[in-house]
């Protein structure tokens, strides 16, 4: 019986040193590919004249979809940064999705807002809209008040009200830089009739100082858990998108900031109403459907088309957040399941969605596997102390060397923290993540499926700060 | 096993080893950029003093005397031209280009054939402010280089004024078997009514149906009233992409006489067309154009209305009162509703206005 049991061991043992090594094998390729990619675009954009975008003729009008649930802290704050954007033509749509404090009330007040007896067309479902504002002063703005629903029925509902031929989604805990818009829609007028999709990347608001819905000043958070989350953007979005939009293989476009073409969008059926990562279901089921439409098309990734975002400061919301993102996973890979390793859809079949499934979808599964099987066999004397060890620093290692690796990204790209004692410290947290961080949202990660089996469809409140309260205004 | 472990704390110590060298470029790299900005800001500020007071100097020679002295900075000094050279126009840009020739020409033309594309886009770009005409055969040769240079050169030939530029501008545009629409439309854009005559030639050559589009979309966003005869034939083409673009070029140019074809098109079969045009006639604020945008309340498409609804509000008195009439219809609700809503937000503007 022992005998059975160290055999089964030792090939658990190896199949996870493989896995492990596979996954950091692929991200060590990203960021590579990244590198390229980073110094590729900054030299491509160097000499590209913001000014001229927002002169061209070409440049189509966009509607800003901004969903909004309970965001009374940020919402005013965040409505005048997006009517402050530079852009020759826009809207923004707030979609009021049915908060029960008093974010429409602060709306109506801070903007004089006027209900009217607005008529739209329901291209797409949505829960009933309840009554429509227009802001007479400033007739960019549109407020929505609408039944509760999920953040994908929002999407939906604003979609039904907007006019333009291109939308941007927006969460409305977000400030955008004044020129994103310009940046983001450089590959529409480029490229206009293959672009169905352009991702800004998403960066940390904690921290950070604002004043009238613009930062003013950039800053490191000053709380860990939101020092750890700067690491993992840095990881997620100059890392693994960049690389993932380099093959053409990107699956996600962040809720945060994304801007698309409303016409290809309603041919999918906008957004999923039942869907709960509705941002990564969007792009996968766009992509399914360029494909079987036989349809050249081109979803990219810009990694200087800023969105600020407001993250979790304690492990509850954190928790709360990743679980929801995990259950979008699976939800969404449930869906398109038919995409899978099939080379009907090309790359997206072949490489993007399988290396999502696994790496991504199973790899808290796998990882909490690898701690669930290694305590039993540290009770029954199985465990090769010396190998374990090894292993152990040498993920760490890893972890550490890919972590510093997109600080060299970040270095490459954007470079917005100036103090030499900031990159010190996230040196530091490149490793002080490697000890329980990481090993609580493979947590949070893996319950996710227990929650989504037991139906869990709840969106999970953020606890959020909002960005009035970072720097009081004189 | 053993030989695993072994092989594994070796990769975990050259990891370690890696990651340190990384952290250390890093900062490294920050202390060096620190430094080099700091000084590069510097030396911009002091030749930037000088440079204005060049620039204000009554006499010439102030330009090619800062030129000599700073010909040892290119960077800072290409830096200042390209700043300036965007903003200033007619003898203060001759007197940027004179400092162009004495302290970055040499440099800048070695840099047209190096094998780094960024080096040839940036002298290009600079060649592009500072160019002299004659010696037009150096930036023909970069019409054959990779696209991105290539545009900068297009977009260099076209800010000559002679009309053979232009030529080679549109003969590019033509040649150009995968052209950046943006880039070519802020070329083209920039020319406004110089290009009258190539857009022209150009619109009857057999040109791909992409290049067409454009061309026809700039002649209503310049707008170039003189080529409404020219796309107007285009109203009829089979491509329902090239109906839209004259529909749209037309509501540019807001000639009256392109009522009756605009109204054609309203009933065209593709309803994209149909709201373009409609849209049109809601600029053009022609009273001719009444009746179909009335009519047009009734569209099966929402487009359609959504731009009747437009168009309506444009046009004033006679406009109100068909969205009264068609408020209080009551065969379309959809319809009733929509005019309401048009009422109630011309009162609100009206409202707003008045407070």
């Amino acid at each position: 019986m022992i005998q059975v049991l160290i055999h089964l061991f030792n090939i658990f043992s190896y199949l996870v040193l493989v896995y492990f090594l596979l996954l950091n094998g692929f991200y060590i390729f990203f960021i590579v590919l990244s590198l390229f990619g980073i110094s590729h675009y900054r030299h491509r954009t160097e000499y590209i004249r913001i000014e001229e975008i927002f002169l061209s003729p070409l440049a189509k009008p966009i509607s800003i979809i901004a969903p909004a649930h309970n965001e009374e802290n940020s919402i005013i704050e965040n409505v005048r940064n997006l009517l402050s954007l530079e852009y020759p033509q826009y809207e923004v749509i707030v979609v009021n999705d049915g908060s029960t404090d008093s974010t429409l009330e602060k709306l109506i007040e801070a903007f004089d807002l006027k209900k009217t007896q607005w008529v739209f067309r329901k291209v797409v479902d949505s829960k009933p809209v309840r009554g429509i504002y227009v802001c007479p002063r400033n007739p960019k703005l549109i407020v929505v008040d609408k039944v509760n629903g999920k953040k994908s029925d929002a999407m939906n509902a604003g979609l039904n009200i907007s006019h333009y031929p291109l939308f941007c989604a927006i969460d409305s805990d977000c400030l955008l830089d004044r020129d994103s818009l310009l940046k983001v829609v450089r590959p529409f007028l480029e490229d206009p009739e293959r672009t169905v999709g352009v991702g800004g990347i998403v960066r940390l608001i904690n921290g950070c100082e604002t004043k009238s819905g613009q930062i003013t000043r950039i800053r490191l958070p000053r709380n860990f858990l939101a020092r750890f989350q700067t690491l993992e953007y840095f990881r997620a979005f100059l890392g693994g998108r960049i690389g993932m939009s380099l093959i053409k293989g990107l699956l996600i476009i962040s809720g945060a900031f994304g801007v698309f073409r409303k016409d290809v969008v309603l041919k999918c059926g906008g957004y999923r109403p039942a869907s709960i990562g509705e941002d990564l279901d969007l792009v996968v089921r766009l992509r399914k459907y360029l494909h079987e439409q036989k349809i050249p098309y081109a979803i990219h990734f810009l990694p200087d088309a800023i969105c600020w975002t407001e993250v979790p400061e304690t492990f509850q919301a954190l928790g709360r957040q990743r679980n929801r993102w995990h259950r979008g996973l699976i939800e969404a890979f449930l869906h398109n399941r038919r995409m899978i390793f099939n080379p009907r859809y090309g790359l997206t079949g072949l490489f993007a969605m399988p290396f999502y499934l696994i790496f991504e979808l199973f790899g808290p599964l796998i990882e909490l596997l690898g701690y669930a099987f290694f305590i039993p066999c540290l009770f029954l004397r199985l465990v090769n102390y010396p190998f374990a060890f090894t292993f152990f620093l040498l993920s760490i290692a890893l972890g550490t060397l890919l972590s510093i690796a997109a600080l060299l990204l970040e270095e490459f790209s954007l470079r917005r923290f100036s103090r030499i004692s900031d990159v010190l410290l996230m040196a530091l947290f490149c490793i002080l993540e490697n000890f329980f961080y990481r090993q609580y949202l493979a947590l949070v990660r893996g319950k996710a499926f227990l929650d989504y089996l037991n139906g869990k469809s709840e969106w999970g409140a953020m606890d959020k700060k909002g960005f009035a309260k970072e720097i009081p205004s004189p | 096993m053993n030989h695993l472990v072994i092989f594994i704390r070796f990769s975990v110590f050259i990891l370690i080893l890696f990651a340190l060298l990384i952290l250390l470029y890093i900062v490294s790299r920050r202390v060096y950029q620190q430094v080099k900005d700091k000084r590069f800001r510097r030396r911009y500020l002091q030749i930037e003093e000088e440079l204005l007071n060049a620039l204000s100097a009554t006499e010439p020679e102030s330009a090619a005397l800062l030129a000599e002295k700073y010909a040892k900075y290119p960077k800072v000094l290409t830096k200042l031209l390209f700043d300036y050279a965007k903003v200033l126009i007619g003898p203060e840009r001759d007197r940027l280009k004179i400092i162009f020739r004495i302290a970055l020409e040499k440099k800048s033309t070695r840099d047209l054939s190096s094998r780094r594309t960024m080096r040839r886009l940036q002298a290009t770009r600079l060649f592009g402010f500072f160019f002299d005409p004659l010696k037009m055969d150096f930036m023909l040769k970069l019409l054959n280089d990779k696209p991105i240079v290539r545009l900068a050169a297009v977009q260099a030939i076209s800010q000559l004024p002679s009309a053979e530029a232009l030529s080679i501008v549109f003969r590019a545009f033509e040649a150009d078997s995968c052209p950046n629409v943006h880039s070519y439309t802020s070329v083209i854009f920039s020319l406004g009514g110089r290009a009258e005559g190539y857009i022209r030639e150009t619109l009857k050559n057999p040109i791909s149906l992409e290049k067409i589009a454009l061309l026809i979309e700039l002649v209503g966003a310049i707008p170039i009233r003189s080529l409404c005869q020219d796309i107007l034939p285009f109203a009829g083409h089979a491509e329902k992409e090239i109906r839209i673009k004259v529909a749209r070029a037309l509501g540019g140019l807001l000639i009256p006489d392109s009522v009756p074809v605009l109204i054609r098109m309203a009933s065209d079969e593709a309803w994209e067309v149909q709201a373009q045009a409609i849209k049109s006639l809601g600029k053009l604020k022609s009273p001719e154009a009444l009746d179909i945008l009335a009519g047009s309340f009734y569209s099966k498409n929402w487009h359609v209305r959504f731009n009747a609804r437009a168009g309506l509000m444009n046009l004033g008195e006679a406009g109100v009162k068909r969205l009264e009439e068609i408020a209080q219809q009551t065969r379309d609700g959809y319809a009733a509703a929509m005019a309401a809503m048009a009422l109630h937000d011309i009162y609100l503007s009206s409202e707003s206005m008045s407070s």
